[in-house]
């Protein structure tokens, strides 16, 4: 039901709290692990594990709105419920648009809390995995010449004209020429189709620095 | 009012000279009156003593020559018998005294010899009357100077007997010498009077009595020549009254109607003023005078002198008396002292106008330096001016002056830009009307007149009439508040009402007079409005301390009691999940913790509810400066730390508007600044010192209370209700500031400041607008 590589990270100033979450958890069989501020979970989070952050809302010093932009900025594979004891509806609003998976006012119900970490490790992994992914298809791209990204990029930008002739007359380059670097492209990308390689490229994209990371 | 100089220099030197003048004169006049009457009166009675010299050395050769006949006649050297010898001793002696009118000699027997000065044949006459045996003869014989018979003849009419006559009675009855009263002699018709003397026979015998004549109208000629003024005259008056010796002889003799010749009574005297001057002497019969009497009297309208000598002697009862008109001595010296009186008049005139030139020429150079004092006063004449050529004295009050007035000017111009340039509004005010005399630039500056315009104006156009300057600056009190200083509401031209601090200050000169009010004013408006903030906002905050505090109590209790009911809430559900799987557990066990889940859920309800409840109540959120609300917050809480020592710094950023609910903000820096305070008050000799950070973080304000006092237990818990290390706290300010933070969407927290201190700091969010 839960995957060991999984983390249910608990940040709350509150020790009562920490602890009950904690003790209701691992009792369901999550791996947990509490911080008592978001500074001590920014410390010792390596940005690689995947995980739920079941974070509180009003924490002195750096609040969990604050350690969800943090979280962002660096596309953390990480999925956050927030717990607030005293929701209100514009922070909950702000929390939401940053990505949260949902906003919990305390008390809540543990079956409640237990559905949403299950949904936010399942985004996590979904996350992580898609993260691994662009990795091992930017690694691929990381293979080709410069000649052979132009190619591609030319391939990307303009998929209605992929022909070796086409290419070869946009940069000045005979067809032949093209349709040797084609094979290597597809060699390196292991693709076997340009639609193959525009697809590919796509996905990249999607996990490129700079796009939203909406689920 | 003062007197003019020039005044009492003509007073002085014209009016004491005529005074002094008229003095001299009157003096003069009264003394030389005295002197002349003293004169008069003098000369009167040496006229008298004169008179009486005169008449006593007139009558005395009579009496000698009587008392001689009469001892030679004692010693038989006249024997009756030897009439011829008798009669050529008589006619020696007649021949003496040419006053004698005649001697004679009458015996006890009836003889009697009488020589006399004659008119008839011969220049002198005898007659004899001889009785012998009874039969008498009586015989005129007539002879010249040398004795020698002229004529001769026998008078056989004549009966004449010496024995009868008054003369040769009172003679023998008194056996001494006497004078009889002054009469008329029968045959001369001259006034004259006796003198007898008896001729003793024995001890006791009368042999007969020696007699002479004397005409005394030689007295009369005596006094007409005296000179006693130019109309004065002197008589003698007898004193049965008779007036035996005057200048005009005619007058002394009267006829009776018997026909017989008598003196003229002093009280029918014919000279009218000896008449009036001394008929009363002789009222009693007799002249009264015992010594000499000077009186004065008016007769006619003139005024006389005059003066009564005693009487001769016993024997010749006569009283000297003479009268002199007044002006016959002071007339000359009345002329010449009316003349006196003019050449006083004259000089006076003269010296009195030499006076007043003297004090016009004196008083010239003072005038004309106080005409120059006026015009330099009234600043139409240059104090450099050169003094005209004046006195020293002057000359020392004018380097003085001028002393004074440059220091004056100086003090004046100094006054005059202190007025104009202050950043104060100065006015000067008239005591009486009100009216502005004089503004200065920032007087028109708040009151948006112009100066021109104010000058017109009272202070009452421009203010509310109930404010009570006024009644200094109508004039309508006593001096007992001669300043004021209020604060007060004024309009300006605009029509704007501003608030106004005023200083009135009733000036007065020496004597207590009210000069003008000097009025200072200034615009307090920013102030006052800052005041009202600050005191609004602290009445917000006892309001929201007093009305709220039971909601922020419970909104904060929400709070915190949602942490442990989603603890129990979590441990249930957890222990629910454990015992799942153990079949021998109790079926209720599991109904047990259903129901402590439901009810720690349930409770969290309530209070969501409660909470929603409670917000309804909260202000709403607005833009604000925080950098205004802090400063006024500062004010509100200076008062506590100037009471411990407490110094409250500030070190703010540039910051954005807030946006938050500003009266919980400013009582969350309230607190925190009161808590501080109160750490620093506990520092033994240390500085005690709060800071407030404040800066831009975001889009959020970070502010942070800093203290240098001794920090926060470690063990205690901070922001828990009801935990508290103040004696008589609650425990609650913390918790609510953190929940009125957070429910304003910041944070609060405490960590230790560098200097050991305690500091908190809270975000706030700034303005969407910034």
């Amino acid at each position: 039901m839960s995957d060991t590589d999984a983390v249910v990270f608990i940040v709350d100033d509150d020790k009562d709290i920490r602890t009950s979450l904690t003790r209701a958890l691992r009792t369901r069989g999550f791996t947990v692990q509490t911080f008592d501020s978001a500074q001590a979970f920014l410390d010792a989070y390596d940005g690689e594990q995947p995980g739920c952050v079941v974070l509180d809302f009003g924490m002195p010093m750096m609040s969990g709105l604050d350690l969800q932009e943090h979280l962002n900025a660096k596309r953390c594979p990480l999925a956050i419920i927030f717990i607030t004891g005293h929701g209100g509806v514009p922070e909950s609003v702000l929390a939401m648009k940053a990505g949260a998976v949902d906003f919990l006012e305390k008390p809540f119900r543990q079956a409640v809390l237990v559905d949403l970490v299950e949904t936010a490790l399942d985004l996590s992994r979904e996350k992580y995995e898609a993260r691994e992914r662009s990795r091992g298809i930017k690694l691929r791209f990381d293979r080709l010449t410069a000649r052979e990204e132009e190619i591609v990029a030319r391939m990307i930008s303009n998929p209605a004209e992929v022909s070796s002739k086409e290419i070869g007359n946009y940069l000045g380059i005979s067809p032949r020429t093209v349709d040797h670097h084609r094979a290597r492209i597809l060699e390196k990308l292991e693709v076997s189709s340009v639609v193959e390689l525009i697809d590919l490229a796509s996905k990249l994209k999607e996990a490129t620095p700079g796009d939203s990371p909406n689920r | 009012m003062r007197n003019s100089l020039g005044l009492l220099l003509a007073i002085g030197l014209a009016g004491l000279q005529f005074v002094a003048v008229l003095a001299v004169v009157f003096s003069s006049y009264v003394t030389s009156e005295r002197a002349l009457l003293d004169h008069a009166r003098s000369l009167l009675s040496d006229v008298g003593t004169n008179t009486i010299a005169h008449s006593t050395g007139f009558l005395r050769p009579a009496r000698a020559a009587a008392e001689l006949s009469a001892r030679l006649a004692q010693t038989d050297v006249i024997a009756s018998d030897r009439p011829e010898l008798l009669e050529k001793l008589l006619f020696q002696q007649l021949q003496l005294a040419p006053q004698f009118a005649g001697l004679f000699y009458g015996s006890e027997g009836g003889d009697f010899v009488y020589v006399m000065r004659s008119d008839g044949p011969g220049p002198f006459r005898s007659k004899f009357i001889r009785v012998q045996d009874g039969v008498r003869s009586t015989e005129l014989i007539w002879r010249n100077d040398a004795f020698e018979v002229v004529e001769r003849r026998m008078d056989p009419e004549d009966t004449y007997d010496p024995r009868v006559r008054p003369w040769y009675q009172r003679a023998r009855d008194q056996r001494t010498t006497i004078w009889t009263d002054p009469y008329i002699f029968f045959t001369s018709q001259q006034p004259g009077i006796t003198l007898a003397s008896p001729v003793m026979s024995g001890v006791d015998g009368i042999r007969g009595i020696v007699g002479v004549d004397i005409e005394i109208s030689d007295i009369s000629d005596f006094l007409a020549q005296l000179e006693i003024g130019s109309h004065g005259k002197a008589l003698i008056i007898h004193d049965n009254g008779d007036v035996i010796a005057h200048p005009n002889k005619d007058l002394l003799k009267t006829t009776d109607e018997d026909g017989t010749l008598r003196f003229a009574n002093i009280r029918t005297f014919d000279d009218p003023i000896a008449q009036a001057a001394f008929s009363q002497l002789t009222q009693d019969g007799k002249v009264p005078v015992a010594r000499e009497t000077l009186s004065q009297f008016e007769y006619n309208g003139e005024t006389y002198v005059s003066v009564v000598m005693p009487v001769m002697s016993e024997k010749l009862p006569w009283t000297i008396a003479a009268y002199a008109p007044e002006n016959d001595f002071t007339s000359e010296i009345k002329l010449n002292r009316r003349m006196n009186i003019w050449i006083a008049a004259l000089v006076a005139a003269t010296t009195g106008l030499a006076g007043l030139a003297l004090a016009q020429f004196i008083y010239k150079p003072v005038r004309a330096f106080a005409v120059r004092s006026a015009l330099i006063s009234q600043g139409e004449l240059d104090p450099e001016e050169p003094l005209p050529k004046t006195y020293q004295e002057l000359e020392n009050a004018n380097a003085m002056l001028m002393e004074q007035i440059a220091a004056r000017r100086e003090t004046e111009l100094e006054y005059g830009q202190t007025f104009a340039l202050s950043s104060r509004g100065m006015a000067q005010v008239a005591p009486e009307s009100g009216q502005f005399i004089r503004v200065n630039d920032r007087f028109c500056e708040i009151t948006g007149y112009s100066p021109s315009e104010l000058l017109g104006m009272t202070f009452t156009d421009i203010c509310y009439r109930e404010e009570a300057p006024f009644l200094l600056l109508d004039g309508q009190h006593g001096a007992e508040t001669s300043e004021i200083n209020h604060e007060m509401r004024c309009r300006r031209k605009d029509g704007e009402t501003i608030w106004t601090a005023v200083n009135a200050i009733m000036i007065h000169n020496q004597e207590g007079k009210a000069l003008h009010v000097v009025l200072t004013l200034d615009d307090i408006t920013l102030t006052k409005r800052k005041e009202e903030k600050i005191s609004q906002l602290n009445k917000d905050l006892s309001n929201l301390s007093r009305d709220n505090t039971m909601g922020q109590m419970a909104a904060g209790l929400a709070h915190e009691l949602n942490q442990p009911l989603t603890a129990i809430a979590q441990n249930a559900d957890t222990a629910l999940l454990m015992i799942k799987g153990v079949p021998e557990a109790d079926p209720e066990l599991r109904q047990v913790l259903d129901e402590i889940e439901e009810q720690s859920l349930r409770a969290g309800e309530i209070i969501r509810a409660l909470r929603a409840f409670i917000r309804k109540d909260e202000g709403t959120r607005t833009d604000f400066d925080f950098v205004e609300l802090l400063d006024q917050t500062k004010r509100l809480v200076i008062a506590e730390a100037h009471e411990v020592g407490a110094e409250i710094a500030t070190e703010l950023g540039h910051l954005p508007q807030a946006n938050a609910n500003r009266v919980q903000v400013a009582q969350v820096l309230v607190n925190l600044l009161r808590n501080a305070i109160e750490a620093v008050a506990e520092n033994p000799g240390k500085d005690r010192l709060v800071t407030v950070h404040a800066r831009q973080r975001g889009p959020q304000i970070l502010v942070c209370v800093t203290d240098n006092g001794p920090g926060v237990d470690p063990d205690l818990t901070l922001f828990t209700q009801f935990e508290t290390t103040k004696p008589g706290g609650m425990g609650l300010g913390l918790s609510i500031c953190r929940a009125i933070v957070q429910e304003n969407g910041g944070q609060l927290w405490h960590e230790p400041a560098e200097t050991g201190g305690a500091r908190f700091c809270f975000t706030l969010d700034a303005s969407a607008d910034a």
